[in-house]
């Protein structure tokens, strides 16, 4: 496989890494602070994400009464983690931290790690709002999870490796969203799913006061919410490799295309969180078994025929 | 310390506000909204994500109790202020920042607030509220959940909980006590109904325009609920103008939106029987996507006719029979799709079940 042209850098670039990553997660955050207050006709909208760190940096700890302490901690905290180990695998340009011959499975364990944390976070507060957002987002993970890995499994197939780097160097010319695109809309659902986002956001929505993250105050809620935007940076990178040509284009070095990428996929991410209404959990998990799975599967025939044919 | 206050400063730029509606408070509610909108501040969805309790209208009979519990979950720094007048909200709002920012009014309050033991033990009397006596298995005065046959006909848990008071997009003075298995309702009574008199006809369309906020809000989706926010803010600021043809773009908009109708239909059908069985008015036919469309319909029409309105009031007993088999986010819209404007009450009523 032609992962030669990927060079595997010395481990301190992780802190670089964690840098890029929440360069992104700060942007995400000011990008929707300024589509919010453009909406609502409000002052101060890309300076939101600042005030909010600080008010919830300020804020004190509450804890419920009987609330399971470590692990609500750690179902909070954990989505920061998950996201950083995700970008782990991602190469910028010819530059890989971790190069996995399984990164795409690396990356579909990490994705799944987050129902963990999310039902933890919304079990460990022991309140009812919390624990059914903890519930609702186990029901919309068996909608999305199924047709994501069937997603994530037809880049790997065209290229004939689950390692991120050949994946992205199979694309020469043609991206792999381009010929299968059924497969990048999934992938996209998927990365909104397990990132708590817009429309599949119903663990978090209004109609449960919040749920998974009603009981959180202060600094663990800035957690949590941070890590939301992280995962989305995370989903929107990994989609780079996976679907758009990795670093791949002309004029500009492969990591500027990589980022540039990255940035687009993300912000599209962000503009679409309000625009649509909540896909309720039951009602997603029809359209995940009826519609998504089958059109994930089909694509999947589709390229493995296309594969075998041009042999 | 400098640090410390310019990051005290900044963060009063984010202030989240959670409102609790006494029955008479809703004008003031919508006030609120607007200031917080204004500001770029946000409104709270619960307590823990609060820095200021407003409590819109006065909180009469048991309300003021239910209140005072609300406010001791704030995490803190926080501010409480009662709101009687829509004229005063704004500069109610100011003051509440600048105690955000008093420091020394924080720590007072930040030492003085009762230990979640010691408020644990204040409310021991009262905490099992069906006056049951199998209190010895009670960590922190919880009783351990009791099973009873579920659905499918399996054992699972039943926990009792009270829903109102400080739930944003909820009718105000109501709090109802359902006894849940899983997310699902399986029973549901009325815990405190607040009746309530002073119907002023003079702003029932934005008050119809209020009910589709809190539907298109609960059912996630912003973009519209922000959209019909400002449809009301312009009615209660009389720019009618305004307000007619950002309500007409509203309706389209809630028409047209397929996602909204896929994700709203099917939800508590109401035939012509069942209104009649159930005594409501015939507004309600149809599910809850209907409802809603019903309601944006009517707001349209409203300025234009003169036909007596039909009853726009709904006792708190017959809302607690419709929840009753919905799970806890569904009833939510359902009750939201109602379009109450006034809750009456009835008796306290034990929880009635579905089985």
């Amino acid at each position: 496989m032609p992962t030669d042209a990927l060079i595997t850098v010395a481990p301190t670039w992780a802190l670089v890494a964690l840098l890029v990553l929440g360069a992104f997660t700060t942007a995400a955050a000011m990008l929707d602070g300024a589509l919010v207050a453009r909406a609502n006709g409000a002052p101060g909208g890309a300076m939101r994400p600042f005030a909010e760190a600080s008010r919830l940096m300020l804020q004190r700890r509450r804890v419920t009464v009987e609330a399971d302490r470590l692990l609500w901690r750690i179902g909070g905290a954990g989505l920061l983690v998950v996201a950083a180990l995700m970008v782990a695998v991602v190469p910028l340009g010819r530059w890989t931290l971790f190069d996995l011959d399984v990164g795409v499975v690396w990356f579909n364990a990490m994705d799944v790690m987050v129902w963990a944390l999310v039902w933890l976070a919304g079990w460990g507060a022991n309140s009812v709002h919390s624990l059914v957002g903890g519930y609702r987002f186990l029901a919309l993970g068996l909608g999305y999870e199924l047709p994501l890995m069937f997603a994530l499994v037809c880049p790997a197939i065209a290229a004939g490796s689950l390692n991120v780097g050949s994946v992205a160097a199979a694309q020469d010319g043609l991206w792999f969203a381009l010929w299968m695109p059924v497969a990048f809309a999934v992938y996209l659902v998927g990365v909104m799913g397990f990132s708590v986002w817009g429309p599949f956001s119903p663990a978090i929505g209004a109609d449960i006061a919040g749920g998974s993250r009603a009981e959180l105050s202060g600094v663990d809620r800035l957690v949590f919410n941070a890590g939301r935007y992280a995962l989305l940076a995370a989903g929107a990178a990994f989609a780079v490799p996976m679907f758009l040509g990795g670093g791949a284009g002309p004029l500009l070095p492969g990591w500027a295309w990589t980022l540039l990428k990255t940035s687009v996929v993300l912000a599209a991410m962000v503009w679409l969180r309000r625009k649509l209404p909540a896909a309720r959990p039951d009602k997603l998990m029809e359209v995940g078994w009826l519609i998504l799975l089958p059109a994930a599967l089909l694509q999947m025939l589709v390229v493995s025929v296309v594969v075998v044919v041009r042999g | 310390m400098g640090v410390r206050r310019a990051l005290a400063r900044l963060a009063t730029r984010s202030v989240h506000v959670l409102v609790v509606e006494a029955p008479d408070g809703w004008r003031i509610r919508a006030t609120v909204e607007r200031a917080v909108r204004e500001r770029g501040w946000s409104m709270a969805l619960s307590p823990g994500g609060a820095d200021v309790l407003a409590v819109c209208g006065e909180p009469r009979s048991d309300l003021g109790k239910a209140v005072a519990e609300v406010w001791q979950q704030l995490p803190g720094p926080r501010v409480r202020i009662e709101l009687r007048d829509a004229d005063d909200v704004s500069a109610r709002l100011d003051e509440a920042r600048d105690q955000l920012l008093d420091t020394t009014r924080q720590q007072r309050d930040a030492r003085e607030r009762p230990a979640l033991s010691e408020r644990l033990d204040e409310s021991g009397d009262d905490m099992d509220m069906d006056g049951d006596d199998d209190m010895e298995m009670a960590p922190s005065g919880i009783p351990l959940a009791e099973g009873a046959e579920d659905r499918d006909g399996l054992e699972m848990d039943v926990l009792h909980v009270r829903l109102g008071v400080a739930l944003p997009y909820w009718p105000a003075g109501l709090v109802l006590r359902c006894a849940l298995q899983g997310d699902v309702i399986m029973g549901a009574g009325v815990e405190v109904a607040v009746d309530h008199q002073g119907d002023d006809e003079q702003d029932r369309v934005a008050r119809h325009v209020d009910n589709v906020v809190s539907v298109v809000a609960l059912a996630g989706w912003e973009a519209a609920a922000s959209e019909a926010r400002r449809v009301r803010d312009d009615l209660l600021g009389n720019r009618s103008e305004d307000a007619a043809r950002r309500l007409a773009r509203l309706q389209g908009r809630v028409q047209r939106s397929r996602m909204l109708r896929w994700s709203l239909r099917g939800i508590r059908p109401l035939g012509a029987d069942d209104l009649q069985r159930l005594g409501l008015p015939s507004r309600l036919v149809g599910d809850t996507h209907d409802r809603l469309l019903a309601m944006l319909d009517h707001a349209a029409q409203l300025p234009d006719c003169d036909a007596a309105p039909e009853s726009e009031r709904l006792s708190a007993e017959q809302v607690s029979q419709l929840v009753i088999g919905l799970d806890v986010a569904t009833a939510r819209l359902l009750v939201a799709s109602l379009d109450i404007h006034t809750v009456s009450s009835g008796a306290r009523s034990e929880e009635s079940h579905a089985h």
